[in-house]
């Protein structure tokens, strides 16, 4: 056997076939690898979210059983599943979706236009106007965030949705966005539709933005992720359970002296559901925008 | 027609403004930390003390415990300080200093004032004019929760009273023992886990080096340089680092519990009092409650909780103190509390408390208050105080060394205090 093997040569192309097939596997392999990584921590999440015992789940971390629940329950999602009193966890829910809504449609309306104009528009100081935004977008939102705090307070929007929503609205980073999305396309689209006796905003609407679904795709879920995720501005500016949004009430399960493991990973379960909601929604332009702009050039 | 209904709208205008004068409300709004047991705990008493008193709203502003000094800061900046907030004790004195807070003595209950413990009254007093500012159920202490099973298996005594605490020697000798016997993996946990964020280190830790001849400042001159990197803290601190190097000490990347997690790895905890509810329904009765050891000469112990205090810019601060004396003295509160196996920071709460009454099992813990607790620096530097001490032995924990770690801390503290010309009248002190 050992001399057949010897003396008759493995066919050049079987041999290339076979070694291909096997650096596919080998991909394959590591890709999985890779993806029960990346997954392991979502999938941890949901199987402490179904452990009613928050010692129980702090025993777990760190070994296999954390990825194991033999006895299910959803009394953790039934225990933060209120809609009014101090620990009303749903409605902080649908008060931070109320927010994420307001603060993504009013911002791809305002972002966009900026972008537009910015791009196409006949403004003087074009370049200085799109060099602060560049600017702009450099500077750390923390660094801002107290005396936006008074200013708001002076307002008297402490402790509302428009104090969570209005300051989110407008973004350097969107508007530049925007800005490099619409000045790419062809020129001669907007020149043909001056000629035609369109009026600026009718050319934004209807010609630029249904041609620029990836990039409203990219800033939904951008601005979507950046809003639902806000956690210090909300805690400056809320008071009462009123406006709450969900990122700051799970801030309850992470007391001074202990921390409610099950509770928590509920109500990050039930937090993380919109956002992925929102993702899968928009994934497939928000995928093409950045294959878009890497091919580009 | 136009005239009618002009005069029909001002009339509703009228009678809408009235009722809505005749139903206005005195609105008092209290600022707290917690998780969602004290949460509903506050929510249900405010819920109590506004049947019991129509003309009251009670507003509960819920702070996050991590982001509550992010949130003070917004409120002062804002100018929306609320009538009633709860203060981490230590911070009492850069709150007075700064002119947030006003007197609570005459707008509490007298009896109240009487019922509290001297460690009560300590956490909540001023050091410059010796009045008391903030006032609370409860106050706190940090215990060493010991594995009975492990420490009978090294024969080691088990001390019953504050007095016959273990001493450094002993203390050193069952850790190493303690390393050695199986099924410990670590001799003690320090509770490195809960970080530089929250105040554990300053807290649980500063207590430990007290005891060795070391402090944080100097209390009398307010100075860090010459004590805080002196001789004895250095000695201290390398000490522990010690403990560190030889792997007896949980790691901060294990978590915040390895004394009663699965397989009890850590022989020993050096844990607030509040860590006895949850090690005990673990444990059972393999849990022994024992005083800190006395590193040098003396004993000595943390104190100082969460407190409420009312402050300077409240309109009504009757109605707060009524309040205050309302919560403190709500049954059901009470009861809750007990169930978090809270400190008493009133006697009779500690009297109606079986944890902590003589021969209860945290016994030893509330004889720490009145025998070995020392406050925290009362001094408006305190924040900086706290943040440079806890920088400086997270260094010297991972291994940095210790007389520079401390120097740069002493430094910092210092350059504070003359940075705002000694805090006066703190600077006349010396």
């Amino acid at each position: 056997m050992s001399d057949l093997a010897l003396t008759q040569p493995v066919p050049l192309a079987i041999a290339r076939g076979n070694g291909k097939r096997s650096l596919r596997i080998v991909q394959s392999l590591c890709i999985l690898v890779i993806a029960l990584v990346m997954i392991s921590p979502l999938f941890m999440l949901l199987i402490a979210s179904l452990k009613d015992d928050r010692f129980r789940i702090l025993a777990d971390m760190g070994s296999f059983r954390a990825f194991w629940v033999s006895d299910p329950t959803l009394s953790n999602y039934k225990e933060i599943a209120h809609f009014s009193g101090e620990l009303a966890y749903g409605r902080y829910l649908f008060n931070s979706l109320v927010i994420l809504v307001a603060t993504v449609v009013s911002g791809l309306v305002v972002n966009s236009m900026a972008g537009f104009v910015l791009a196409w528009g006949s403004l003087r100081g074009k370049a200085a106007l799109l060099a602060l935004v560049v600017a702009l977008y450099v500077i750390p939102q923390e660094s801002i965030i107290m005396p936006l705090v008074v200013m708001m307070s002076r307002a008297g929007l402490t402790d509302t949705f428009a104090v969570q929503i209005l300051p989110w609205v407008a973004s350097p980073l969107y508007v530049f966005l925007f800005y490099q999305f619409f000045a790419q396309l062809p020129k001669e689209l907007y020149e043909a539709a001056e000629m035609d006796g369109a009026s600026v905003f009718r050319i934004y609407r209807s010609i630029y933005m249904p041609l620029s679904l990836p990039a409203l795709a990219t800033v939904s879920i951008l601005m979507g992720i950046e809003s639902w995720n806000q956690y210090l501005w909300p805690t400056l500016v809320t008071q009462t359970d009123y406006a709450r949004p969900i990122a700051v009430a799970i801030a309850t399960f992470f007391g001074q002296d202990s921390i409610y493991w099950d509770r928590a990973m509920a109500a990050s379960v039930l937090m993380m559901i919109p956002v992925l909601i929102l993702y899968l929604a928009f994934q497939r332009w928000f995928v093409s925008s950045f294959v878009g702009s890497a091919v580009k050039g | 027609m136009g005239n009618r209904l002009l005069s029909a709208l001002l009339a509703s205008a009228a009678l809408v403004a009235t009722a809505g004068f005749a139903e206005a409300k005195t609105v008092i709004h209290v600022m707290h930390q917690g998780d969602p047991g004290w949460v509903k705990a506050y929510g249900d008493v405010a819920t109590r003390f506004e049947a019991a008193n129509p003309d009251v709203d009670i507003e509960m502003i819920y702070a996050p415990h991590d982001a509550y000094n992010e949130k003070f800061s917004a409120a002062v900046m804002a100018k929306q300080l609320p009538d009633i907030m709860e203060l981490d004790a230590p911070f009492l004195a850069n709150y007075v200093w700064s002119g947030y807070l006003q007197p609570v003595k005459p707008l509490i209950d007298k009896d109240l004032l009487d019922d509290m413990t001297d460690s009560n009254i300590a956490q909540g007093t001023y050091p410059i004019d010796k009045d008391l500012y903030a006032i609370g159920l409860t106050d706190s202490s940090v215990v060493l929760y010991g594995n009975k099973k492990y420490l009978e298996a090294i024969g080691a005594r088990i001390p019953k009273s504050v007095d016959d605490a273990w001493t450094r020697e002993e203390f050193e000798g069952y850790l190493e023992k303690l390393s050695k016997l199986e099924g410990v993996k670590w001799p003690i946990d320090t509770f490195r886990g809960y970080g530089i964020k929250t105040e554990w280190i300053t807290y649980a830790y500063g207590p430990l080096l007290e005891s060795a001849g070391c402090d944080l400042i100097d209390r009398k001159t307010w100075k860090a340089s010459g004590t805080l990197d002196g001789e004895a803290c250095v000695k201290a601190l390398t000490m522990m680092q010690d403990w560190v190097k030889k792997g007896w000490v949980v790691p901060t990347s294990s978590g915040t519990n390895q004394f009663y997690a699965e397989g009890q790895p850590a022989a020993l905890a050096m844990g607030g009092h509040w860590f006895y509810a949850e090690a005990s329904a673990a444990m059972k009765d393999n849990i022994v409650v024992m005083p800190l050891p006395k590193i040098g000469d003396k004993g000595v112990s943390p104190n100082g909780t969460w407190i409420w205090g009312i402050s300077a810019t409240s309109e009504n601060p009757e109605i707060a103190g009524k309040f205050l004396s309302f919560l403190l003295k709500d049954k059901e509160y009470r009861e809750y509390a007990k169930t978090q196996s809270a400190y008493p920071g009133l006697k009779s709460f500690a009297a109606e408390s079986p944890l902590y009454a003589e021969g209860g099992p945290l016994a030893v813990a509330f004889e720490q208050a009145s025998k070995t607790a020392i406050a925290r620096p009362p001094h408006p530097a305190y924040p900086t105080i706290t943040s440079a001490f806890m920088q400086a032995v997270d260094k010297i924990f991972n291994g940095g060394d210790a007389q520079e770690a401390l120097t740069a801390a002493a430094k910092k503290i210092d350059e504070d205090i003359e940075d705002n010309a000694g805090y006066p009248p703190f600077d006349e002190q010396q």
